[in-house]
């Protein structure tokens, strides 16, 4: 009872966060040059339509009143339309999120599935030249940048290999080399963190009070060492993701998937106001609850921490 | 050659006809010709709908859906060609559409366009061929300005969203717009992708694997020149008429003298980076309308590279050297190279100019709010020689016009009244309230399966209602 209590009040922590990411946004959006009525109508326009877009959009109001405005509208669950395109924001961000995640998961799986093995052998071989290997490698793939990374890959497995397509969502294989662009990145930190952290779990007392007992090496690795070992993982996972849900802009742009970072780049850049507040709130309500999500987790698996204040 | 066909087949989007997919750097945003203003939405609408008017070669105004008359200054009227046109759901194109087109624009609150017809008072359509225009004062251009694409008048009615499903009467048909644009032409069935594809490098990869068959402009030169090596590529290139140049705060210290602008002219050598970093084709700009154009001036010579005079004049204007000057750009990669060759080269004749790459919204806002010293931009689709009163005319600083520095001239005011281009056009170089650049070359790059594809020199899509692809391949 108590432990759901905890949550509850976890998740209406929420609520303050982002509160404050909106009226961040909103402050900073009203501050940065330019004018979405500048934008849509030119310079030529008539003072009289520029007075009349103004009104119509609501952007004579008040900054206060425009917000007020504005988080009544979202309180009703309607983020409005976008200035450009007049396509419902909504039908935007459904259109984008799923994007996203669908190569979030993708990436984090490929960094979980390739990360976390290699960091073990690394582990266990520590010293010898397999661990100086998977070192060098992971070092070089954390600190490859994705505009560097992504038309290399593009370069090597679609034109010359052809195996893969360059870009696009045309198809269910069109998501492997955006994936792995930000897989790999992600499963060298992942490499580094479990050989750090196993290295270090084998070194605790009841590790060598397991292997006295006479436990096999493999029964003292993947019941003792490794389940402690991964614990901080959870932390990273959880991290990662929530960047990769914030829109992996690069990645998005380069691979021409349309997800929630591209959206919002683009609507930066158009000064399209309702469709970057919108972004930004997705982004940040992703952020924070798989932050949540992540500590929750800890207290689950970890039952040290849940008495923790 | 089996495997090749294998791998085409497989790069087609659908089964079915043949299809062209071309890679475009961005997407259209609005398909209503009321609305669009970017250029892709533009390109994209010229292939969707007719226009009253087109243009010739020389940038006349020639007959396109119509042929006019003028019964006095203030009357334009326009009949349609017969048989009419066919909009893409089967009605012909009539007067009523015509006049339900203009009459929904007139009313629009929030269109880019309203603004050039505010003198238009009055559209009657006597016979369902003609369309009479009263406007409120004389306006001799006014048919140059009648090229918002037609729409069937029904639709209008009905409200119906061209913005997202357009219907017009152009070459082309609107298939579907999902996460790619597809359109069908009208003559074959031809269906073409618009795919959007940000990254130069990547639009380029795409070309060489064949997952797109068509390219054109948006590339940094060494692409193109890494695209002429390749086999199985064909890179077509033509001239350009987009006006690229430098614009000036001629209200600034120091850039209100003439001297110095003059100073700035001979600091850069326009023709060396032509030959280094441009596409073919690219050529040196005196004006802002090329020489081919009915109001072009051959007869302009271009400032040529001279950084001792250049000093020399900075010097005579009372210029402490280096001059500092803070030149504002976008943050495009190739903006921002050629800015670094014009800071190297302006350099020599004592010119400190101090790069300052913006984002665009926040670079274009400084633009439009006179808040720079110097600013790289191109003009873009220019037809009419009325660019030159909006731009430079006195009383056509923002919202009135174009007139961004500030630039302030009684005789060229004067001169831009009676319309007198040559005379108009000396002046303005000889005073440089813009420095000019060059027309920067047109070029196109598609896969051999594509017989011929010719770049339109305003960078527009028109030839894909041509395209053909080899018949063996």
């Amino acid at each position: 009872m108590r432990s759901w209590g905890a949550i509850i009040k976890r998740i209406a922590t929420v609520l303050p966060v982002v509160f404050g990411v909106l009226c961040l946004t909103f402050a900073l959006l009203h501050m940065v040059p330019g004018d979405p009525v500048d934008v849509m109508l030119g310079e030529s326009a008539s003072p009289a339509d520029r007075f009349a877009l103004k009104a119509q959009l609501g952007l004579d109001q008040p900054v206060l009143a425009q917000f007020g405005h504005y988080l009544l509208n979202l309180l009703h669950g309607d983020f409005g339309v976008s200035i450009h395109t007049q396509t419902p924001i909504t039908q935007l961000l459904v259109q984008a999120y799923p994007a996203t995640l669908i190569l979030a998961v993708t990436a984090l799986s490929i960094g979980l599935l390739v990360g976390i093995p290699l960091g073990i052998w690394s582990a266990l071989k520590a010293g010898h030249w397999q661990d100086v290997m998977v070192t060098l490698v992971s070092i070089r793939l954390a600190a490859m940048p994705a505009f560097w990374l992504g038309p290399v890959l593009m370069l090597v497995f679609a034109v010359w290999l052809g195996w893969l397509p360059v870009s696009g969502m045309d198809n269910a294989a069109s998501i492997l080399l955006p994936a792995l662009t930000l897989g790999l990145g992600l499963s060298a930190i992942l490499t580094r963190m479990t050989r750090t952290s196993l290295l270090e779990v084998l070194n605790e007392d009841y590790i060598r009070t397991a292997r006295a007992k006479g436990l096999s090496e493999r029964r003292v690795l993947l019941k003792h060492a490794l389940r402690a070992a991964l614990l901080p993982m959870v932390t990273i996972v959880g991290l990662q993701m929530g960047s990769l849900l914030a829109g992996a802009v690069i990645t998005e742009t380069i691979f021409s998937w349309n997800g929630i970072g591209r959206l919002l780049v683009d609507s930066i850049e158009k000064r399209d106001y309702p469709v970057t507040q919108a972004c930004v709130l997705v982004v940040a309500l992703s952020y924070v609850l798989i932050n949540q999500a992540t500590d929750i987790a800890y207290r689950w698996l970890d039952p040290r921490t849940r008495n923790a204040r | 050659m089996g495997g090749l066909v294998v791998l085409l087949a497989a790069c087609q989007p659908d089964s079915g006809p043949r299809a062209l997919v071309f890679a475009v750097a961005q997407a259209p945003v609005n398909l209503d010709p009321r609305y669009a203003t970017d250029a892709a939405s533009e390109r994209v609408n010229r292939l969707l709908y007719q226009r009253l008017v087109e243009f010739d070669q020389a940038s006349r105004v020639v007959p396109g859906l119509a042929t006019w008359d003028m019964p006095d200054s203030r009357h334009y009227r326009f009949h349609l060609h017969q048989p009419a046109a066919s909009f893409h759901h089967g009605k012909p194109v009539t007067a009523t559409d015509v006049k339900a087109t203009y009459d929904s624009l007139l009313q629009l609150k929030n269109s880019p366009h309203t603004a050039e017809f505010r003198h238009v008072t009055q559209i009657v359509t006597p016979d369902p061929q003609t369309i009479e225009f009263a406007l409120s004062e004389p306006d001799p251009h006014f048919p140059a300005r009648l090229i918002i694409g037609i729409l069937p008048a029904d639709q209008i009615a009905a409200h119906h969203d061209f913005a997202h499903v357009p219907i017009g009467s152009g070459p082309f048909k609107f298939e579907r717009w999902h996460s790619r644009l597809q359109l069908v032409r009208r003559s074959d069935g031809l269906p073409v992708y618009f795919d959007e594809v940000k990254d130069p490098n990547v639009r380029v990869l795409k070309l060489k694997r064949g997952e797109a068959d068509l390219l054109q402009g948006d590339l940094p030169p060494e692409l193109v020149k890494y695209l002429q090596k390749q086999t199985g590529i064909t890179v077509q290139t033509g001239i350009g008429v987009n006006y690229s140049y430098l614009g000036l705060n001629t209200q600034a210290v120091f850039l209100r003298d003439v001297r110095v602008r003059r100073a700035i002219a001979h600091a850069i050598d326009t023709q060396a980076i032509i030959d280094k970093v441009m596409v073919g084709h690219s050529r040196q700009a005196n004006a802002i309308l090329p020489p081919e154009h009915y109001a072009g001036n051959a007869g302009l010579q271009a400032y040529g590279y001279q950084p001792a005079l250049a000093r020399q004049l900075l010097e005579s204007a009372g210029v402490k050297l280096p001059l500092t000057l803070v030149y504002k750009t976008s943050t495009d990669a190739q903006r921002v190279r050629l800015a670094t060759i014009l800071q190297a080269q302006m350099q020599a004749a004592g010119i400190d100019l101090q790069i300052k790459s913006l984002d665009w919204g926040t670079f274009f806002a400084d633009v439009q709010t006179g808040n720079f010293q110097m600013y790289g931009l191109t003009w873009v689709g220019i037809k009419t020689p009325e660019i030159y009163s909006k731009v430079f005319g006195s009383n056509n600083r923002p919202p009135a016009g174009f007139n961004r520095g500030g630039y302030r001239d009684v005789v060229l005011d004067d001169l831009l009244q009676k319309e007198e281009w040559p005379a108009i056009t000396r002046r303005i170089h000889a005073q440089l309230p813009y420095i000019p650049l060059w027309y920067e070359g047109q070029f196109a790059a598609y896969r051999a399966t594509i017989a011929a594809y010719q770049p339109a020199p305003d960078g527009n899509w028109d030839d894909l209602a041509q395209v053909v692809f080899h018949p063996a391949r």
